[in-house]
């Protein structure tokens, strides 16, 4: 299963989308972020189910319920 | 100059020379995981067993314990790390099987010293600690789903060594010489009893059963208080060759 892994440097910072990690549990996926993305003392590391993660689109149109050949 | 009771630095010694092997078990597997995360979390951890060592090492010397000797100028039976981790046979889910025990083992016997100069060193090898617990768990519970029978197999047999290195049940409130002297703030029992909870929770809900586990590991009678273990095994003479690295010498910078 793909995490994408979220963190911040400072109480404060915006949270910020730093790579990914792919694990069989959600325990495993915080650790393999903890050792993979150690290069910082984080504030804030998480791990988020890509699968979790839903993309808002704001260029999306509305789909036409009637087409205008009907 | 030792101001410890002799058991208190027998104690640490153990704690200091399992971390000792830990830290070379981890090394020596941290190219063998199933994933480059799983690698690089087990190189990190050697790393941090390392630096482990060298601040216990420190504490011994203070203890009077010979420098040299801590860092492997001895016998292999004047080692008293668990004996879980003596060798490592079979694959990477026989080795997760065995070093976890030990290091969980290894923590708990720690993070039980009530002295206030070794406060601040505890809270910090705390902080390594819990991330190498964690993914020991991690990992034991994705290894009951896919190989139940060598988990179950490994650890009817290193828990009952991890109890050893603990101490036995008869060290309760009532009997346990640290606790009596004021070095370490719960019983032996408490801390197998913590234990033991901990495996039995872990795997409550999953292909393995702990049901053959000695969990009374070990006898009093048998017991090496030295060596906290039953057993006369120990490292074997070439791998103590390899942590000494008495041949790398002739490579260091002088």
């Amino acid at each position: 299963m793909k995490y994408e892994v979220f963190a911040r440097l400072n109480a404060g910072d915006q949270t910020t989308y730093i790579g990914n990690v792919t694990a069989q549990s959600d325990k495993l996926a915080q650790m393999y972020a903890h050792n993979t993305f150690d290069e910082e003392d984080w504030d804030y590391l998480a791990v988020v189910r890509a699968n979790d993660v839903h993309e808002v689109n704001p260029d999306a149109q509305p789909t036409p319920e009637v087409t205008p050949n009907e | 100059m030792s101001d410890w009771p002799d058991q208190a630095i027998d104690y640490v010694q153990a704690i200091h020379d399992t971390k000792l092997v830990l830290g070379f078990r981890y090394g020596q597997w941290s190219l063998a995981g199933p994933t480059l995360e799983d690698d690089i979390g087990g190189s990190s951890a050697a790393q941090e067993e390392i630096g482990h060592v060298r601040q216990l090492a420190n504490e011994l010397e203070a203890q009077d314990r010979d420098d040299d000797w801590l860092k492997g100028q001895r016998d292999p039976d004047e080692f008293a790390n668990a004996a879980s981790i003596d060798q490592i046979d079979g694959e990477w889910p026989s080795y997760i099987a065995s070093i976890a025990p030990a290091d969980r083992a290894a923590w708990y016997l720690l993070d039980a010293i009530d002295q206030d100069g070794l406060d601040g060193l505890i809270t910090k090898m705390g902080e390594d600690e819990y991330f190498h617990l964690e993914y020991h768990d991690a990992r034991l519970e994705t290894l009951a789903d896919e190989d139940p029978e060598t988990i179950q197999q490994t650890l009817e047999e290193t828990l009952p060594q991890a109890l050893a290195f603990i101490g036995p049940a008869a060290y309760d409130d009532a009997e346990d010489p640290l606790l009596e002297a004021g070095f370490t703030d719960r019983s032996i029992a408490d801390i197998r009893e913590s234990f033991i909870e901990h495996y039995q929770d872990l795997f409550a809900d999953t292909a393995v059963s702990l049901a053959a586990v000695d969990w009374d590991a070990p006898a009093s009678e048998e017991w090496d208080e030295t060596r906290r273990r039953v057993d006369s095994g120990s490292i074997s003479e070439t791998e103590l060759k390899q942590i000494r690295g008495e041949e790398n010498e002739q490579f260091a910078l002088h």
